[in-house]
């Protein structure tokens, strides 16, 4: 992705041609797009702001924001957060259980031995420069607020 | 009107080939008209699988370039009435024929038949958009192997920006002590990934490697699990509804005995 101000619709979102069917429309606001499926392996979204997806992103499947991911699913795939260098960018699952995270300018991927599940929301952040992973409260810090 | 029916799969050698024959023989069997269309131009196997190789005159692309009608190149099974083959060329390749002349093919088939059948070849190129250009259906064959998996889901998408809805699903050559012992993915770990209807599981069984070396179909094998799998899956496709059957009677030989003996 590039990270030029340009037309939200038009442009940004790649994927759609093989992606997503006719019909399904997503609703967009100002930064923000809301996508109503599963990503299934293959498939991608690339925007110039936030990414909410109401479905799971399976293994194969990638989304690339220039801001915060939350996936009201289960993460399987790939994600890049903060695509533009905004370390600040968070990713949020209902499951984390990501192919590779990516927030900014890191990189990491669960470790090699068996990935446990925790069985609960999770939040990714960059914390003192590491990407942390910690379970996710509704009520707690903000995203934002934290840095 | 008949309905066309693609099975497809992404990946290679899961099991499409075994899974058109056996579901085309299922539905002749059961009086269904069945056309089965090997779409796989250039790696002809389906009518090795059925044992009509040596009957082959014409083939899918003399049709489509209009070398011959239809009703010559489709080729009469030897043991089942309704069933029919149009073989694929193994001279030419995937470039031989476009979507929109599979499109006509399968207009014509469904005047004719009750079910028309496609095997798709093995990836997501032209011969996968040849297959499904024509289908309203689509049935996906895995194994339970992560890449397989992968692959399916790949294919779901793509099955779904072609306009191809609600694909049902195949799990093949399952076994179920790997999957006790966690050593095979199960079939609820399938299913989380892929989010489709199940159709049916076929568990892995030497008689299909044997029935389909001899041109048989395994679904006439009335003793069979892998048989009786095949069958279900066609009861299921003609609409009745079949209680998934419980794998979990695999080593039964005390089962066996039982059922001899008159015990349920
Ligand atoms: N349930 C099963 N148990 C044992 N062997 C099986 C089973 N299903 C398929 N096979 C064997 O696996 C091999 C591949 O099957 P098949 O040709 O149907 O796959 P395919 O998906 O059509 O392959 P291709 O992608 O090359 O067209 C065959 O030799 C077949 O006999
Ligand atoms: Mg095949």
């Amino acid at each position: 992705m590039t990270c030029s101000k340009r037309d939200v619709r038009g442009e940004v979102i790649s994927g759609f041609a093989e992606g997503i069917p006719a019909g399904q429309e997503d609703l967009v606001d100002d930064n923000t797009i809301l996508v109503q499926r599963t990503l299934r392996s293959g498939q991608s979204i690339h925007y110039d702001g936030n990414v909410v997806i109401l479905g799971d992103l399976n293994p194969g499947s990638e989304v690339v924001a220039k801001g915060n991911v939350i996936i009201m699913g289960v993460l399987r795939g790939v994600v890049h957060a903060g695509a533009c260098g905004d370390e600040n960018a968070v990713v949020m699952a209902f499951r984390l259980q990501p192919t590779q995270l990516r927030i900014a300018n890191h990189i990491t991927r669960p470790p090699d031995d068996e990935p446990e599940d925790t069985g609960q929301p999770e939040m990714a952040r960059i914390k003192d420069g590491v990407v942390t992973i910690e379970a996710f409260q509704t009520g707690g810090e903000r995203q934002g607020k934290a840095n | 009107m008949g309905e066309v029916i693609v099975v497809t799969s992404g990946k290679g050698g899961v099991g499409k080939t075994t899974t058109t024959a056996n579901i085309g023989a299922g539905l002749a069997s059961m009086g269904c008209k069945v056309a089965l269309v090997d779409a796989d131009i250039g790696l002809r196997n389906l009518d090795v699988v059925l044992g009509l190789e040596n009957r082959i005159v014409y083939d899918i692309v003399d049709v489509t370039s209009g070398n011959c009608r239809l009703r010559q190149a489709l080729i009469k099974d030897k043991r089942l009435e309704g069933l029919h083959l149009l073989p694929a060329a193994q001279t030419k390749d995937k470039t031989a024929v476009s979507p929109e002349q599979m499109r006509e093919l399968c207009g014509e088939l469904k005047k004719e038949f009750d079910y028309i059948i496609i095997d798709c070849p093995a990836g997501i190129e032209q011969g996968f958009r040849n297959a499904v250009a024509g289908a309203e259906k689509a049935v996906v064959v895995t194994t339970p192997e992560v890449s397989a998996v992968r692959d399916a889901d790949r294919i779901i998408g793509l099955l779904e920006a072609a306009g191809l809805y609600e694909p049902k699903l195949v799990i093949n050559r399952i076994r179920l002590k790997m999957v006790r012992q966690g050593d095979m993915m199960s079939i609820e770990d399938i299913i989380d990934i892929l989010a489709i209807d199940l159709l049916g599981v076929i568990p892995e069984d030497e008689l299909i490697v044997i029935t389909t070396n001899r041109g048989e179909a395994v679904v006439l094998d009335q003793n069979s699990r892998s048989g009786q799998a095949y069958r279900n899956i066609t009861r299921r496709i003609l609409g009745e509804e079949v209680p998934m059957v419980n794998l979990e009677e695999e080593d039964g030989f005390l089962k066996k005995l039982r059922k001899i003996i008159g015990l349920k």
